[in-house]
Protein backbone atom coordinates (compact mmCIF):
# COMPACT_ATOMS: atom_id res chain seq x y z
CA UNK A 1 0.00 0.00 0.00
CA UNK A 2 1.46 3.65 -1.18
CA UNK A 3 1.18 6.68 1.21
CA UNK A 4 1.14 10.14 0.48
CA UNK A 5 4.58 11.65 1.66
CA UNK A 6 3.43 14.78 3.56
CA UNK A 7 6.21 17.54 3.62
CA UNK A 8 6.76 19.48 6.69
CA UNK A 9 5.00 22.22 4.62
CA UNK A 10 2.07 20.86 4.06
CA UNK A 11 2.03 19.43 8.02
CA UNK A 12 2.54 23.20 9.13
CA UNK A 13 -0.17 24.26 7.18
CA UNK A 14 -2.64 22.15 8.39
CA UNK A 15 -1.49 22.21 11.71
CA UNK A 16 -1.70 25.81 11.56
CA UNK A 17 -4.75 25.94 9.81
CA UNK A 18 -5.83 24.18 12.69
CA UNK A 19 -4.85 26.19 15.60
CA UNK A 20 -5.80 29.75 14.47
CA UNK A 21 -8.64 28.37 13.61
CA UNK A 22 -9.32 27.35 16.62
CA UNK A 23 -8.13 30.71 18.31
CA UNK A 24 -10.10 32.99 16.43
CA UNK A 25 -13.28 31.33 16.72
CA UNK A 26 -13.16 30.50 20.53
CA UNK A 27 -14.16 33.36 22.73
CA UNK A 28 -10.75 32.91 24.93
CA UNK A 29 -8.99 35.33 22.99
CA UNK A 30 -11.70 37.91 22.35
CA UNK A 31 -12.39 37.67 26.51
CA UNK A 32 -8.32 37.85 26.77
CA UNK A 33 -7.91 40.80 23.93
CA UNK A 34 -11.28 42.30 25.53
CA UNK A 35 -9.68 42.28 29.00
CA UNK A 36 -6.37 44.19 27.85
CA UNK A 37 -8.61 46.93 25.89
CA UNK A 38 -10.81 47.66 28.88
CA UNK A 39 -7.30 47.66 31.82
CA UNK A 40 -5.53 50.61 30.63
CA UNK A 41 -8.68 52.20 30.53
CA UNK A 42 -9.74 51.65 34.18
CA UNK A 43 -6.26 51.93 35.14
CA UNK A 44 -5.71 54.84 33.59
CA UNK A 45 -9.06 57.06 34.71
CA UNK A 46 -8.70 55.54 38.37
CA UNK A 47 -4.99 56.52 38.89
CA UNK A 48 -5.98 60.44 37.72
CA UNK A 49 -9.39 60.55 40.19
CA UNK A 50 -7.36 59.44 43.13
CA UNK A 51 -4.08 61.55 41.75
CA UNK A 52 -2.75 63.81 45.03
CA UNK A 53 -5.59 62.56 47.16
CA UNK A 54 -4.21 61.00 50.82
CA UNK A 55 -5.44 58.20 52.60
CA UNK A 56 -4.15 57.95 56.27
CA UNK A 57 -3.55 54.91 57.96
CA UNK A 58 -5.82 54.96 61.07
CA UNK A 59 -3.82 53.11 63.25
CA UNK A 60 -0.17 54.54 62.68
CA UNK A 61 -1.98 57.77 61.32
CA UNK A 62 0.30 57.40 58.25
CA UNK A 63 -0.59 60.01 55.38
CA UNK A 64 -0.12 58.17 52.21
CA UNK A 65 -0.37 60.78 48.97
CA UNK A 66 -1.64 58.39 45.65
CA UNK A 67 0.61 59.11 42.58
CA UNK A 68 -1.00 59.04 39.10
CA UNK A 69 0.38 58.51 36.31
CA UNK A 70 2.31 61.68 34.95
CA UNK A 71 1.57 60.82 30.95
CA UNK A 72 -0.39 58.35 29.14
CA UNK A 73 2.78 56.29 27.72
CA UNK A 74 4.13 56.15 31.01
CA UNK A 75 1.17 52.79 31.42
CA UNK A 76 3.88 51.51 28.61
CA UNK A 77 6.87 52.05 29.89
CA UNK A 78 9.31 54.58 31.19
CA UNK A 79 12.46 55.89 29.80
CA UNK A 80 15.31 53.86 30.21
CA UNK A 81 17.22 56.68 32.58
CA UNK A 82 13.48 57.36 34.77
CA UNK A 83 13.18 53.47 35.34
CA UNK A 84 13.81 52.65 39.20
CA UNK A 85 13.87 48.84 39.85
CA UNK A 86 13.53 49.11 43.08
CA UNK A 87 9.90 51.22 43.17
CA UNK A 88 7.04 49.44 44.02
CA UNK A 89 4.49 52.07 43.90
CA UNK A 90 1.25 51.59 41.66
CA UNK A 91 2.60 53.42 38.50
CA UNK A 92 4.97 50.98 38.17
CA UNK A 93 3.82 48.18 38.46
CA UNK A 94 -0.11 48.21 37.20
CA UNK A 95 1.15 49.05 33.33
CA UNK A 96 1.67 46.57 30.21
CA UNK A 97 3.76 44.21 31.34
CA UNK A 98 1.25 42.69 33.88
CA UNK A 99 -0.23 41.09 30.09
CA UNK A 100 3.17 38.69 30.08
CA UNK A 101 1.11 36.90 32.82
CA UNK A 102 -2.26 37.43 31.16
CA UNK A 103 -0.06 35.60 28.29
CA UNK A 104 0.07 32.53 30.62
CA UNK A 105 -3.48 32.35 30.89
CA UNK A 106 -3.90 32.61 27.31
CA UNK A 107 -1.27 29.99 26.47
CA UNK A 108 -2.76 27.30 29.62
CA UNK A 109 -6.35 27.41 28.47
CA UNK A 110 -5.10 26.89 24.98
CA UNK A 111 -3.03 24.14 25.36
CA UNK A 112 -4.94 22.26 28.04
CA UNK A 113 -8.16 22.10 26.17
CA UNK A 114 -6.58 20.09 23.56
CA UNK A 115 -5.68 17.46 26.79
CA UNK A 116 -8.82 18.09 28.49
CA UNK A 117 -11.26 17.81 25.98
CA UNK A 118 -9.53 14.73 23.89
CA UNK A 119 -9.01 16.16 21.40
CA UNK A 120 -5.50 15.60 21.64
CA UNK A 121 -6.22 12.13 20.48
CA UNK A 122 -7.49 12.72 17.72
CA UNK A 123 -4.40 15.12 17.12
CA UNK A 124 -1.47 13.03 17.62
CA UNK A 125 -2.97 9.59 16.26
CA UNK A 126 -2.40 11.27 12.46
CA UNK A 127 0.42 13.37 13.66
CA UNK A 128 3.50 11.62 14.09
CA UNK A 129 5.74 14.76 14.38
CA UNK A 130 5.36 16.59 17.66
CA UNK A 131 7.43 19.13 16.45
CA UNK A 132 4.46 20.30 14.19
CA UNK A 133 2.35 20.71 16.90
CA UNK A 134 5.10 22.84 19.53
CA UNK A 135 5.93 24.92 16.34
CA UNK A 136 2.17 25.74 15.93
CA UNK A 137 1.30 26.66 19.01
CA UNK A 138 3.54 28.87 19.35
CA UNK A 139 3.19 30.55 16.49
CA UNK A 140 -0.70 30.91 17.37
CA UNK A 141 0.03 32.20 21.01
CA UNK A 142 2.54 34.77 19.82
CA UNK A 143 -0.25 35.94 17.67
CA UNK A 144 -2.43 35.65 20.27
CA UNK A 145 -0.35 37.61 23.17
CA UNK A 146 0.23 40.34 20.28
CA UNK A 147 -3.15 41.16 19.72
CA UNK A 148 -3.27 41.60 23.46
CA UNK A 149 -0.50 43.80 23.39
CA UNK A 150 -2.41 45.71 21.01
CA UNK A 151 -5.09 45.90 22.32
CA UNK A 152 -3.63 47.04 25.77
CA UNK A 153 -1.88 49.97 23.40
CA UNK A 154 -5.56 51.29 22.08
CA UNK A 155 -7.09 51.16 25.58
CA UNK A 156 -4.30 53.06 27.07
CA UNK A 157 -4.87 55.71 24.19
CA UNK A 158 -8.67 55.85 24.83
CA UNK A 159 -7.58 55.83 28.75
CA UNK A 160 -5.43 58.92 27.84
CA UNK A 161 -7.87 60.54 26.05
CA UNK A 162 -10.64 60.09 28.94
CA UNK A 163 -8.86 61.08 31.89
CA UNK A 164 -7.10 64.19 30.01
CA UNK A 165 -3.74 62.89 30.38
CA UNK A 166 -0.84 64.23 28.45
CA UNK A 167 0.77 62.27 25.38
CA UNK A 168 3.64 63.90 25.50
CA UNK A 169 6.82 61.47 24.31
CA UNK A 170 9.39 63.65 25.52
CA UNK A 171 12.73 62.28 24.77
CA UNK A 172 11.78 59.16 23.66
CA UNK A 173 10.00 60.09 20.76
CA UNK A 174 7.32 58.37 18.28
CA UNK A 175 10.56 56.04 17.00
CA UNK A 176 11.40 55.22 20.94
CA UNK A 177 7.45 54.11 21.09
CA UNK A 178 7.44 52.03 18.13
CA UNK A 179 10.22 50.23 18.95
CA UNK A 180 9.20 49.34 22.75
CA UNK A 181 6.13 48.72 21.26
CA UNK A 182 7.70 46.10 18.47
CA UNK A 183 10.10 45.24 21.57
CA UNK A 184 7.46 43.99 23.97
CA UNK A 185 5.64 42.46 21.29
CA UNK A 186 8.65 40.24 20.10
CA UNK A 187 9.23 39.53 24.40
CA UNK A 188 6.10 37.67 24.40
CA UNK A 189 7.61 35.23 21.72
CA UNK A 190 10.00 34.63 24.85
CA UNK A 191 7.58 34.09 27.29
CA UNK A 192 4.93 31.63 24.39
CA UNK A 193 7.97 28.85 24.79
CA UNK A 194 8.41 28.66 28.50
CA UNK A 195 4.51 28.84 29.14
CA UNK A 196 3.92 26.25 26.06
CA UNK A 197 6.10 23.81 27.95
CA UNK A 198 4.56 24.12 31.54
CA UNK A 199 1.42 23.57 29.42
CA UNK A 200 2.94 20.22 27.93
CA UNK A 201 4.15 19.71 31.22
CA UNK A 202 0.52 19.79 32.96
CA UNK A 203 -1.41 18.39 29.93
CA UNK A 204 -4.94 18.31 31.30
CA UNK A 205 -4.56 19.91 34.90
CA UNK A 206 -4.88 23.58 33.89
CA UNK A 207 -3.99 24.71 37.16
CA UNK A 208 -0.44 23.15 37.34
CA UNK A 209 0.01 24.88 34.30
CA UNK A 210 -1.11 28.08 35.12
CA UNK A 211 1.15 27.90 38.53
CA UNK A 212 4.37 26.98 37.13
CA UNK A 213 3.85 29.54 34.73
CA UNK A 214 2.82 32.46 36.83
CA UNK A 215 5.95 31.52 39.30
CA UNK A 216 8.38 31.63 36.52
CA UNK A 217 7.09 34.28 34.71
CA UNK A 218 7.95 36.45 38.05
CA UNK A 219 11.55 36.10 37.63
CA UNK A 220 11.22 37.65 33.89
CA UNK A 221 9.04 40.79 35.09
CA UNK A 222 12.01 42.59 36.52
CA UNK A 223 13.71 42.52 33.58
CA UNK A 224 11.01 43.29 30.68
CA UNK A 225 11.19 47.06 31.39
CA UNK A 226 14.66 47.17 31.82
CA UNK A 227 14.57 45.15 27.85
CA UNK A 228 11.61 46.99 26.97
CA UNK A 229 12.22 50.74 27.76
CA UNK A 230 10.17 54.26 26.28
CA UNK A 231 13.02 55.01 24.36
CA UNK A 232 14.00 51.41 22.52
CA UNK A 233 16.20 51.93 20.14
CA UNK A 234 16.34 48.91 17.13
CA UNK A 235 18.99 47.11 19.73
CA UNK A 236 15.95 46.28 21.98
CA UNK A 237 14.41 45.02 18.95
CA UNK A 238 17.26 42.95 17.82
CA UNK A 239 17.62 42.18 21.83
CA UNK A 240 13.89 40.79 22.21
CA UNK A 241 13.63 39.14 18.92
CA UNK A 242 16.73 36.73 19.30
CA UNK A 243 15.72 35.91 22.74
CA UNK A 244 12.38 35.25 21.55
CA UNK A 245 14.19 33.24 18.71
CA UNK A 246 16.09 31.20 21.66
CA UNK A 247 13.68 30.66 23.84
CA UNK A 248 11.49 28.92 21.48
CA UNK A 249 14.10 26.78 19.47
CA UNK A 250 15.81 26.21 23.18
CA UNK A 251 11.83 25.22 25.38
CA UNK A 252 10.37 23.99 21.98
CA UNK A 253 12.84 21.66 22.14
CA UNK A 254 12.43 20.54 25.11
CA UNK A 255 8.63 20.97 24.86
CA UNK A 256 8.92 18.30 21.83
CA UNK A 257 11.15 15.87 23.66
CA UNK A 258 8.28 15.91 26.51
CA UNK A 259 5.48 15.25 24.53
CA UNK A 260 7.24 12.60 22.91
CA UNK A 261 8.37 11.09 26.10
CA UNK A 262 5.21 11.15 28.16
CA UNK A 263 1.38 10.12 27.53
CA UNK A 264 -0.61 12.05 25.26
CA UNK A 265 -3.90 10.81 26.70
CA UNK B 1 1.39 -7.10 3.97
CA UNK B 2 -0.31 -7.30 7.21
CA UNK B 3 -2.23 -3.50 8.37
CA UNK B 4 -1.06 -4.44 11.86
CA UNK B 5 2.45 -6.82 12.89
CA UNK B 6 2.54 -6.27 16.80
CA UNK B 7 5.42 -8.68 18.76
CA UNK B 8 6.44 -8.89 22.19
CA UNK B 9 4.65 -5.54 23.23
CA UNK B 10 4.82 -4.69 26.90
CA UNK B 11 3.64 -2.20 28.87
CA UNK B 12 3.32 -1.09 32.56
CA UNK B 13 1.29 1.65 34.69
CA UNK B 14 3.67 2.14 37.77
CA UNK B 15 3.17 -1.25 39.32
CA UNK B 16 0.43 -2.61 36.97
CA UNK B 17 1.41 -4.13 33.94
CA UNK B 18 -0.86 -3.49 31.67
CA UNK B 19 0.70 -5.30 28.87
CA UNK B 20 3.37 -8.64 29.08
CA UNK B 21 4.19 -9.67 25.48
CA UNK B 22 1.65 -9.29 23.19
CA UNK B 23 1.84 -10.28 19.70
CA UNK B 24 -1.26 -9.37 17.46
CA UNK B 25 -1.30 -9.66 13.31
CA UNK B 26 -4.29 -7.91 11.82
CA UNK B 27 -4.59 -8.43 7.66
CA UNK B 28 -5.20 -6.18 5.53
CA UNK B 29 -9.05 -5.48 4.69
CA UNK B 30 -9.65 -7.32 8.03
CA UNK B 31 -12.31 -6.65 10.38
CA UNK B 32 -10.75 -7.17 13.62
CA UNK B 33 -12.44 -7.93 16.89
CA UNK B 34 -10.78 -7.17 19.74
CA UNK B 35 -12.38 -9.12 22.53
CA UNK B 36 -11.51 -9.39 26.31
CA UNK B 37 -12.14 -8.57 29.85
CA UNK B 38 -12.30 -5.09 31.18
CA UNK B 39 -8.49 -4.21 32.37
CA UNK B 40 -7.43 -6.81 30.14
CA UNK B 41 -5.23 -4.52 28.03
CA UNK B 42 -7.41 -3.97 25.03
CA UNK B 43 -7.54 -0.33 25.28
CA UNK B 44 -4.09 -0.20 25.86
CA UNK B 45 -3.24 -1.80 23.13
CA UNK B 46 -5.76 0.56 20.96
CA UNK B 47 -3.49 3.65 22.59
CA UNK B 48 -0.70 1.90 21.90
CA UNK B 49 -1.15 0.97 18.05
CA UNK B 50 -2.54 4.89 17.77
CA UNK B 51 0.99 6.42 19.31
CA UNK B 52 -0.93 7.74 22.44
CA UNK B 53 1.16 6.15 25.22
CA UNK B 54 4.66 4.45 24.65
CA UNK B 55 5.43 0.77 25.26
CA UNK B 56 8.25 -0.92 27.88
CA UNK B 57 9.16 -2.60 24.78
CA UNK B 58 8.15 -4.57 21.61
CA UNK B 59 7.39 -3.69 18.22
CA UNK B 60 4.23 -2.27 16.17
CA UNK B 61 3.92 -2.32 12.97
CA UNK B 62 1.24 -0.71 10.92
CA UNK B 63 1.67 -1.56 6.72
CA UNK B 64 4.86 -2.73 7.36
CA UNK B 65 6.55 0.77 8.72
CA UNK B 66 7.14 1.76 12.45
CA UNK B 67 4.33 2.98 13.75
CA UNK B 68 6.21 6.27 14.37
CA UNK B 69 5.93 7.04 10.37
CA UNK B 70 4.18 10.12 9.99
CA UNK B 71 2.68 9.37 6.61
CA UNK B 72 1.09 6.08 7.55
CA UNK B 73 -0.41 7.69 10.57
CA UNK B 74 -2.31 10.49 8.90
CA UNK B 75 -4.32 7.95 7.37
CA UNK B 76 -5.54 6.54 10.68
CA UNK B 77 -8.98 6.53 11.91
CA UNK B 78 -9.74 6.57 15.78
CA UNK B 79 -12.18 6.63 18.26
CA UNK B 80 -11.14 5.92 22.05
CA UNK B 81 -13.31 6.21 24.68
CA UNK B 82 -14.96 9.30 23.36
CA UNK B 83 -14.68 11.17 20.10
CA UNK B 84 -12.50 13.92 21.29
CA UNK B 85 -14.56 17.16 20.56
CA UNK B 86 -14.67 21.20 21.72
CA UNK B 87 -17.64 20.68 24.53
CA UNK B 88 -18.58 24.24 23.98
CA UNK B 89 -18.10 24.30 20.25
CA UNK B 90 -21.01 22.66 17.66
CA UNK B 91 -20.86 19.29 16.07
CA UNK B 92 -20.26 21.23 12.63
CA UNK B 93 -17.35 23.31 13.38
CA UNK B 94 -15.49 20.52 15.72
CA UNK B 95 -15.95 18.39 12.43
CA UNK B 96 -14.77 21.01 10.44
CA UNK B 97 -11.49 21.43 12.80
CA UNK B 98 -10.47 17.48 12.27
CA UNK B 99 -11.12 17.81 8.62
CA UNK B 100 -8.15 20.80 8.95
CA UNK B 101 -5.96 18.79 11.03
CA UNK B 102 -6.66 16.56 8.43
CA UNK B 103 -5.78 18.44 5.22
CA UNK B 104 -8.96 17.90 3.28
CA UNK B 105 -9.73 19.92 0.93
CA UNK B 106 -13.24 19.95 0.31
CA UNK B 107 -13.95 19.70 4.18
CA UNK B 108 -17.78 21.14 3.91
CA UNK B 109 -18.65 18.52 1.60
CA UNK B 110 -17.06 15.79 3.02
CA UNK B 111 -17.82 16.56 6.77
CA UNK B 112 -21.33 16.80 5.33
CA UNK B 113 -21.34 13.29 3.49
CA UNK B 114 -19.18 11.55 6.73
CA UNK B 115 -22.27 13.21 8.91
CA UNK B 116 -24.80 11.53 6.25
CA UNK B 117 -23.61 8.61 6.65
CA UNK B 118 -23.87 8.08 10.20
CA UNK B 119 -27.72 10.09 10.02
CA UNK B 120 -26.58 12.58 12.14
CA UNK B 121 -26.64 15.60 9.62
CA UNK B 122 -29.83 17.43 11.58
CA UNK B 123 -27.39 17.44 14.82
CA UNK B 124 -24.78 19.91 13.04
CA UNK B 125 -25.60 23.00 14.46
CA UNK B 126 -26.13 21.45 18.36
CA UNK B 127 -23.32 21.89 20.84
CA UNK B 128 -21.32 18.73 21.56
CA UNK B 129 -22.25 19.14 25.05
CA UNK B 130 -25.71 18.90 24.60
CA UNK B 131 -25.78 15.70 22.68
CA UNK B 132 -26.91 12.30 24.09
CA UNK B 133 -24.38 9.04 24.57
CA UNK B 134 -25.19 7.56 21.17
CA UNK B 135 -25.29 10.87 18.74
CA UNK B 136 -21.75 11.25 20.59
CA UNK B 137 -20.51 7.83 19.48
CA UNK B 138 -21.95 8.34 15.87
CA UNK B 139 -20.34 11.82 15.69
CA UNK B 140 -16.88 9.81 16.62
CA UNK B 141 -17.46 7.27 14.57
CA UNK B 142 -18.00 9.94 11.75
CA UNK B 143 -14.91 11.87 13.19
CA UNK B 144 -13.07 8.70 12.66
CA UNK B 145 -13.97 7.93 9.26
CA UNK B 146 -13.25 11.53 7.90
CA UNK B 147 -9.59 11.45 5.21
CA UNK B 148 -10.68 8.28 4.05
CA UNK B 149 -8.22 6.01 6.54
CA UNK B 150 -7.22 3.12 6.12
CA UNK B 151 -6.74 2.01 9.50
CA UNK B 152 -9.53 2.08 11.84
CA UNK B 153 -9.13 1.95 15.84
CA UNK B 154 -12.48 2.07 17.20
CA UNK B 155 -12.96 1.02 21.22
CA UNK B 156 -16.22 0.28 22.45
CA UNK B 157 -17.96 2.19 19.37
CA UNK B 158 -20.99 0.09 19.88
CA UNK B 159 -21.32 1.42 23.30
CA UNK B 160 -24.83 3.83 23.71
CA UNK B 161 -26.03 2.85 19.89
CA UNK B 162 -29.47 2.45 19.73
CA UNK B 163 -30.48 -0.99 17.21
CA UNK B 164 -30.56 1.35 14.06
CA UNK B 165 -27.19 2.91 15.13
CA UNK B 166 -25.67 -0.55 15.10
CA UNK B 167 -26.99 -1.26 11.85
CA UNK B 168 -25.56 1.74 10.58
CA UNK B 169 -22.50 0.80 11.93
CA UNK B 170 -22.70 -2.62 10.39
CA UNK B 171 -23.25 -0.98 7.01
CA UNK B 172 -20.55 1.48 7.42
CA UNK B 173 -17.78 -1.28 8.20
CA UNK B 174 -18.59 -3.57 5.77
CA UNK B 175 -18.80 -0.91 3.41
CA UNK B 176 -15.35 0.60 3.94
CA UNK B 177 -13.11 -3.11 4.48
CA UNK B 178 -15.14 -3.85 1.29
CA UNK B 179 -15.06 -0.73 -0.92
CA UNK B 180 -12.07 1.45 0.65
CA UNK B 181 -9.38 -0.66 1.18
CA UNK B 182 -9.77 -0.08 4.88
CA UNK B 183 -8.52 -2.11 7.80
CA UNK B 184 -10.79 -1.89 11.12
CA UNK B 185 -9.79 -3.05 14.49
CA UNK B 186 -12.85 -2.85 17.24
CA UNK B 187 -12.83 -3.79 20.34
CA UNK B 188 -16.59 -4.23 22.21
CA UNK B 189 -17.97 -6.35 24.89
CA UNK B 190 -21.47 -6.83 22.92
CA UNK B 191 -19.89 -10.03 21.36
CA UNK B 192 -23.27 -10.35 19.59
CA UNK B 193 -22.92 -7.44 17.71
CA UNK B 194 -19.04 -7.92 17.10
CA UNK B 195 -19.70 -11.39 15.56
CA UNK B 196 -21.87 -9.86 12.57
CA UNK B 197 -19.11 -8.13 11.50
CA UNK B 198 -15.78 -9.48 12.76
CA UNK B 199 -13.55 -11.55 9.66
CA UNK B 200 -10.56 -12.20 12.37
CA UNK B 201 -10.73 -12.24 16.03
CA UNK B 202 -7.56 -11.71 18.78
CA UNK B 203 -8.73 -12.56 22.45
CA UNK B 204 -6.58 -10.76 25.16
CA UNK B 205 -6.22 -11.95 28.71
CA UNK B 206 -3.83 -10.49 31.43
CA UNK B 207 -1.80 -8.54 28.40
CA UNK B 208 -1.77 -11.31 26.29
CA UNK B 209 -3.19 -12.74 23.37
CA UNK B 210 -4.30 -16.01 24.05
CA UNK B 211 -6.07 -16.75 20.71
CA UNK B 212 -6.21 -15.38 17.24
CA UNK B 213 -8.53 -16.62 14.50
CA UNK B 214 -10.22 -15.88 11.65
CA UNK B 215 -14.12 -15.98 11.61
CA UNK B 216 -14.16 -19.16 9.95
CA UNK B 217 -11.84 -20.71 12.11
CA UNK B 218 -14.44 -19.58 15.36
CA UNK B 219 -17.31 -21.17 13.18
CA UNK B 220 -15.44 -24.62 12.68
CA UNK B 221 -14.39 -24.72 16.91
CA UNK B 222 -18.23 -23.64 17.94
CA UNK B 223 -19.82 -26.86 18.09
CA UNK B 224 -23.24 -28.23 17.45
CA UNK B 225 -25.76 -29.26 19.63
CA UNK B 226 -29.50 -29.86 20.43
CA UNK B 227 -31.91 -28.18 22.06
CA UNK B 228 -35.13 -29.15 23.55
CA UNK B 229 -38.06 -28.05 26.14
CA UNK B 230 -40.08 -30.41 27.96
CA UNK B 231 -42.03 -30.62 30.80
CA UNK B 232 -40.24 -32.92 32.83
CA UNK B 233 -36.92 -31.27 32.93
CA UNK B 234 -35.08 -32.71 35.54
CA UNK B 235 -35.70 -36.56 34.47
CA UNK B 236 -35.06 -36.16 30.84
CA UNK B 237 -31.98 -34.55 31.54
CA UNK B 238 -31.23 -37.79 33.72
CA UNK B 239 -32.11 -40.21 30.87
CA UNK B 240 -30.02 -38.09 28.47
CA UNK B 241 -27.17 -37.88 30.99
CA UNK B 242 -27.42 -41.70 31.39
CA UNK B 243 -26.84 -42.19 27.68
CA UNK B 244 -24.94 -38.95 26.13
CA UNK B 245 -21.68 -37.23 26.98
CA UNK B 246 -22.64 -34.20 27.62
CA UNK B 247 -26.10 -32.62 28.88
CA UNK B 248 -26.67 -29.21 30.27
CA UNK B 249 -29.34 -26.89 31.30
CA UNK B 250 -29.08 -23.15 29.91
CA UNK B 251 -30.32 -20.01 31.24
CA UNK B 252 -33.35 -20.02 29.07
CA UNK B 253 -34.75 -23.14 30.86
CA UNK B 254 -33.59 -25.69 26.97
CA UNK B 255 -31.72 -29.27 28.09
CA UNK B 256 -28.72 -28.83 25.61
CA UNK B 257 -27.17 -31.93 23.98
CA UNK B 258 -23.72 -31.67 22.36
CA UNK B 259 -22.80 -35.09 21.48
CA UNK B 260 -23.02 -35.81 17.81
CA UNK B 261 -26.59 -36.46 17.59
CA UNK B 262 -30.17 -35.81 15.76
CA UNK B 263 -33.00 -34.46 16.77
CA UNK B 264 -34.69 -37.31 15.28
CA UNK B 265 -33.04 -39.57 17.95
CA UNK B 266 -33.30 -37.79 20.93
CA UNK B 267 -37.27 -36.98 20.22
CA UNK B 268 -37.39 -41.00 19.78
CA UNK B 269 -35.32 -41.68 22.62
CA UNK B 270 -37.43 -40.00 25.28
CA UNK B 271 -40.82 -40.88 23.46
CA UNK B 272 -39.50 -44.51 24.08
CA UNK B 273 -39.22 -43.22 27.93
CA UNK B 274 -42.63 -41.15 28.28
CA UNK B 275 -41.93 -37.63 27.79
CA UNK B 276 -43.00 -35.45 25.53
CA UNK B 277 -40.78 -32.37 24.01
CA UNK B 278 -42.72 -29.15 23.53
CA UNK B 279 -39.85 -27.98 21.18
CA UNK B 280 -36.70 -29.03 19.16
CA UNK B 281 -33.90 -27.27 17.37
CA UNK B 282 -30.19 -27.66 16.66
CA UNK B 283 -28.06 -24.80 17.38
CA UNK B 284 -24.28 -23.95 17.25
CA UNK B 285 -22.54 -22.07 20.43
CA UNK B 286 -21.93 -18.22 19.38
CA UNK B 287 -19.28 -16.21 20.05
CA UNK B 288 -20.10 -15.29 23.14
CA UNK B 289 -20.13 -18.64 25.28
CA UNK B 290 -17.12 -19.65 23.32
CA UNK B 291 -15.39 -16.88 24.90
CA UNK B 292 -17.36 -17.88 28.22
CA UNK B 293 -15.73 -21.08 27.91
CA UNK B 294 -12.15 -20.08 26.94
CA UNK B 295 -12.14 -17.85 29.72
CA UNK B 296 -13.26 -20.44 32.46
CA UNK B 297 -10.92 -22.50 30.65
CA UNK B 298 -7.81 -19.83 31.88
CA UNK B 299 -9.51 -20.13 35.21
Amino acid sequence: MKFEHNTFGKRMKTMLHVDFRRMFTQPLLYIMVGTCLVIPILILVMTTMMDGSVSVNPQTGVETVIEGFDSTWQIIAVNSADYNPMAMDMTTMCNINLLYFFAAVLVGCFVAADFRSGYAKNLFTVRARKTDYVISKTLACFVGGALMILAFFIGTMLGGAISGLSFELGAAGISGLIMCMISKILLIGAVVPLYLLWSVIAKQKLWLSLVGSLMSSMLLFMMIPMLTPLDSTIMNVILCGAGAVLFSLGLGAVSNAILKKTSLV
Amino acid sequence: MNAIEIKGLTKSYKEKQALCGLDMTVPMGAIYGLIGENGSGKSTTEKLICGLIHANSGSIKLFDRPHTDADVRAKMGVLIEAPGCFPNDTVWNNMLLQAANLGIKNAETEVRKALKLVRMEGAAGNKYKNCSLGMKQRIGIAFALLGDPKLLILDEPINGLDVDGMRIMREILTDITKNRNCTVVISSHVLGELEKVATHYGIVRGGKMIREMTAAELDASCRTYVALQTRERNRAKALLSCKYFRVEEDESEYLRVYDSVTPEEIVSYLYENGILISEIKTAKIGLEEYYIDLMKEGR
